[in-house]
């Protein structure tokens, strides 16, 4: 057994690690943490994207050991109070959500993108979000979703 | 105390509301079967064969019985050993699954059992100790390797036949001899994968002593996933509790109880009621779910010159894999969806639905009509050329019209083909475009389509039923049976029932899916849902309004019949006066002297005939819906690339119940069609193993290169459907392959009849191209 601390949504937790575990395991399965999704448990889905000092990072490829120190961010941590993140906001208002389950990963992937580049063309959002796969809602309405977010942020700002 | 009434949200159907899980999608609340977990809940995994076709001589699992943290071990001889299938009311003989096989194993990863463990490495050390002797026998994967005598025998049928369906009507022998022009082609469309992003995951667990189970179940289907469990368990309806949970994407791949669904109640009950989670790896979900039917489709058709299709003959083989699932009716709407298309009076395709040692094909979105649409719309284009016809001119001339009756007895009421071809052309400028643009390399194609909304599969009826209940407080809810697979049937059947209600849709909350407390359904598919469980909607919020309304007309001495209400107002609907808000009405419902609880029902049965599948024939769907498809390509020569320029669809819905919704369907058909079109192509290895089975190597559509999209909503206001809506949500995917072949041969005069259109088939064409031109 092996202690650290991991500080996820400005909160820090303690977590004991048997072994190899990954920040996606860790999150889902001992910290019930399950808004974050896994569809292939091989980096190929995007599903399980999470922030790691801002930048979007495959949870389900990295070692949670490897965390301590790091600010870690989830989908749950997204929301300010009762508050949606502007980006949340954004994928509801332009139906972007169809299953929903990509979406954690697709709004942390968008967090991470817009944090650096508020107003990214329609290329550096394909590109951005090329990681994350989603069957259902062929893509358009979630690159509308990342360019009204971006907006909004920009003037918020202002 | 009464709930918020937002008042951009009264008069709901039309509008562009949103999802009513929106915000739980975009916080992470929204909870999935693969989120449902219990403080003592047990990991299952499957025992599969390694063998392609092998006798089961004996198993032993006494070892891993005995290693420490494994609480159940479960094989065929701890089951009745009831077979189950999907088309047991049509094809009762094509029930032939076992959830846990006895006697053989007909695929690589046919389930022979399942453990329960502690964790997830204790199950899978589990599995290897395992002890399983089996006598190997001949197997075969390539489809017509498997209909030759003297193939090895998957099931008992004949030649691994395990349906013939020859569709016969008028004499095309006669027509064909007699056309002005006839044409062959053969086309290929392969196997693919539903490739939902959640994989198939369930928790189940049996309560031993009060003999009760219940299955937390990413399903579309949850009534039917009951109706197997049920029959395949020996338990009653009601001892099965099937809860449908936040699903993540079907699309065909989750209609149906699958071995693991079964096996985790099995393993709960013998761990003694512990809950038992299944969740699929990637690898399993190719592996072990269901497929595409990769279909090889012969096309023999004649027309005269002055455009008219005389008559069209044909053979469809379908690769159904190790078990028949849907493939019968997949098979029969392979080659039955061009009467709701084209008008045609003489006609002969014969399909034949076989057997392979390979994954169990079955439903995925477009059901057989993606394949078909490729072969059909393919062949058209090519039929319109060889008469020096226009591709839409020839089309006009020959789609089908409302109100009118096909061959094979389909009642086609309103028909908005014409229109969606007209508009789609107008869209993207056909006449300017067609031809016009080889130097180039840009081309144009179309593709039509037609699709029913509902259709009767695995049993007698098709019914759906729905509830409203408006609670003291003036909230509503919605109880439907419906699967909402992600499609947003909660959303579309809660604005259904509070524009009938005559409320805000800011005061419903939805529940669906849940075999113990909502009413029946038969599920998510033959893009029923919308025209099926609306129509029942309806009913069951027409139903609370005359409740409330019978308490004001006892209460003012008024007629039940004058009164209505709209838009937040009880109304004399003579006069348009207002008589009382519905918080008033809610009130007065629920007040000292009248007490009346308002609970509306509803129940609704499309207006159908079975069909015959000894002939073809039957009226299967309650309505039909149409669909025009253009691809604007330009192709690059030297390295066979395409790249879409725009894709325009015009799509008759009906009606619009949720405009953003529609599109969504849309355009997420249109990126799965461009998948299957360009990458799509589940490969099998000579053991009948996937080839490709992970999102590595089975590419689907990812951002990058989402070519732009132009959606084209038709209204033709159905007079059956909810609030004159037709089902979608499937028709756009049918035509895609077709309208980009087309294109690409627009633009550089080759012709691909296999998919996935690949750069080396399109420099191989044009290398052919070029020798046949010297």
């Amino acid at each position: 057994m092996n202690k650290i601390t991991l500080k996820i949504n400005n909160k820090n937790y303690e977590v004991e690690l048997k072994g190899q575990e990954t920040l996606l395991e860790v999150l889902r399965d001992q910290l019930g943490l399950t808004g974050t999704k896994t569809a292939c448990e091989e980096s190929e889905c995007g599903t399980c994207v999470v922030t790691v000092d801002g930048k979007a990072v495959l949870s389900c490829i990295t070692m949670a050991q490897a965390m301590e120190g790091n600010n870690i961010t989830t989908i749950e941590g997204l929301a300010d109070g009762d508050n949606l993140h502007p980006i949340q906001q954004a994928f509801i208002d332009t139906g972007a959500v169809q299953c929903g389950f990509c979406i954690p990963g697709m709004i942390m992937a968008s967090k991470s993108l817009l944090d650096h580049n508020p107003k990214p063309t329609r290329k550096e959002i394909e590109y951005a979000l090329d990681g994350n796969l989603c069957r259902c809602a062929g893509y358009l309405k979630i690159f509308e979703a990342v360019e009204e977010a971006g907006e909004k942020m920009t003037s918020k700002k202002q | 105390m009464s709930v918020t009434v937002k008042k951009e949200y009264v008069n709901p159907v039309g509008k562009s509301v949103p999802r009513i899980e929106g915000k739980a999608a975009v916080t992470g609340q929204l909870k999935y079967a693969f989120d449902v977990s219990f403080p003592n809940m047990l990991i299952g995994k499957m025992i599969r064969s390694p063998h392609p076709h092998a006798k089961i001589i004996s198993i032993d699992t006494s070892k891993a019985e005995a290693l420490p943290g494994v609480r159940a071990v479960i094989t065929a001889k701890d089951t009745h050993q009831i077979k189950f299938g999907s088309n047991e009311y049509f094809f009762p003989h094509t029930t032939d699954q076992m959830a846990l096989e006895a006697d053989k194993v007909r695929y690589v990863g046919d389930e022979l059992g399942a453990v329960a463990a502690v964790d997830e490495e204790t199950a899978l050390e589990a599995i290897k100790l395992i002890d399983i002797k089996y006598e190997i026998l001949p197997h075969v994967v390539d489809v017509e390797e498997a209909m030759k005598p003297g193939a090895p025998q998957i099931h008992d049928s004949l030649n691994n036949i395990a349906v013939i369906l020859p569709v016969n009507f008028g004499n095309p022998d006669r027509m064909l001899k007699d056309a002005d022009y006839v044409r062959e082609d053969r086309f290929y469309a392969p196997a693919a994968h539903q490739a939902a992003i959640e994989p198939h995951v369930c928790v189940g667990q049996w309560e031993t002593f009060s003999n009760k189970i219940t299955l937390w179940a990413s399903s579309q289907a949850p009534f039917k996933c009951r109706e197997a469990l049920a029959k395949t368990l020996k338990m009653d309806l009601n001892d099965v509790r099937v809860i449908k949970m936040a699903v993540g994407g079907g699309f065909g791949g989750k209609l149906e109880m699958l071995p693991m669904d079964f096996a985790s109640c099995m393993l709960s009950k013998k761990a003694g009621g512990l809950p038992v989670k299944i969740c699929y790896s990637r690898e399993e979900e190719f592996l072990a779910s269901r497929r595409k039917h990769g279909i090889i489709y012969k096309l023999k058709s004649g027309v005269n010159k002055d455009g008219t299709l005389v008559g069209i003959t044909g053979e469809v083989i379908a690769d159904g894999g190790a078990y028949c699932s849907y493939g019968p009716t997949v098979l029969a709407a392979a080659i039955m969806r061009i009467f709701m298309v084209y008008k045609i009076e003489h006609f002969r395709i014969t399909g034949y639905r076989v057997y392979t040692n390979t994954p169990i094909s079955g439903a995925m979105r477009g059901f057989g009509g993606v394949q078909a649409g490729f072969a059909i719309e393919s062949h058209m284009d090519m039929l319109a050329e060889g008469i020096g016809m226009d591709p839409v001119e020839f089309r006009l001339k020959n789609i089908t019209t409302p109100n009118m009756t096909t061959i094979n007895q389909m009642k086609l009421t309103t028909n908005g083909l014409k229109d969606c071809i007209e508009q789609a052309c107008k869209a993207a400028d056909w006449e300017k475009k067609q031809g016009q643009q080889k130097e180039i390399c840009r081309g144009i194609g179309i593709g039509i389509a037609a699709d029913v909304m509902g259709s009767k599969m695995y049993k007698s009826h098709e019914s759906a039923g729905s509830l409203v209940k408006v609670e003291e407080d003036g909230s509503v809810y919605l109880f439907t049976g419906a699967a909402d697979t992600g499609q947003g049937s909660n959303t579309a059947l809660s604005q259904i029932a509070c524009q009938e209600l005559g409320v805000s849709y800011s005061r419903i909350k939805c529940t669906s899916g849940d075999t113990e407390i909502t009413p029946f359904d038969t599920g998510s598919f033959a893009s029923r849902v919308t025209f099926i469980s609306g129509n029942a909607t309806i009913l069951a919020a027409r139903d609370a309004k005359i409740q409330m309304l019978e308490i004001i007309a006892l209460d003012l001495k008024r007629n039940v019949e004058d009164l209505d209400i709209v838009a937040e107002e009880v109304i004399n609907k003579n006069d348009k006066s207002v008589i009382m808000s519905f918080d008033e009405a809610v009130t007065l419902s629920y007040s000292f002297k009248y007490g009346r609880q308002i609970i509306g029902r509803g129940s609704y049965n499309p207006k159908t005939t079975p069909i015959d599948f000894r002939t073809g024939e039957g009226n299967v769907s309650g309505s039909y819906g149409f669909e025009a498809q253009i691809a604007e390509v330009e192709v690059n020569k030297k390295t066979g690339d395409v790249t879409i320029l725009r894709l325009y669809d015009a799509h008759d819905i009906g009606k619009a119940i949720n405009p953003q919704s529609v599109e969504g369907q849309i355009e997420g058909s249109l990126a799965m069609g461009l998948g299957y079109t360009f990458m799509e192509n589940l490969t099998f290895d000579k053991k009948g193993r996937p080839g490709n089975g992970n999102f590595a190597h089975y590419r689907i559509p990812r951002s990058l290169g989402t070519p732009p999209m132009t959606s084209i909503l038709i209204e033709t206001d159905d007079p059956e459907g909810p609030f004159g809506a037709k089902g979608m949500g499937e028709a756009s995917l049918l035509p895609t392959s077709a309208a980009i072949a087309n294109a690409i041969y627009d633009a550089i005069g080759v012709r691909i009849k296999e998919l996935p259109i690949t750069p080396d088939k399109i420099i191989n064409a044009l290398k052919e191209k070029e020798s046949n031109e010297k």
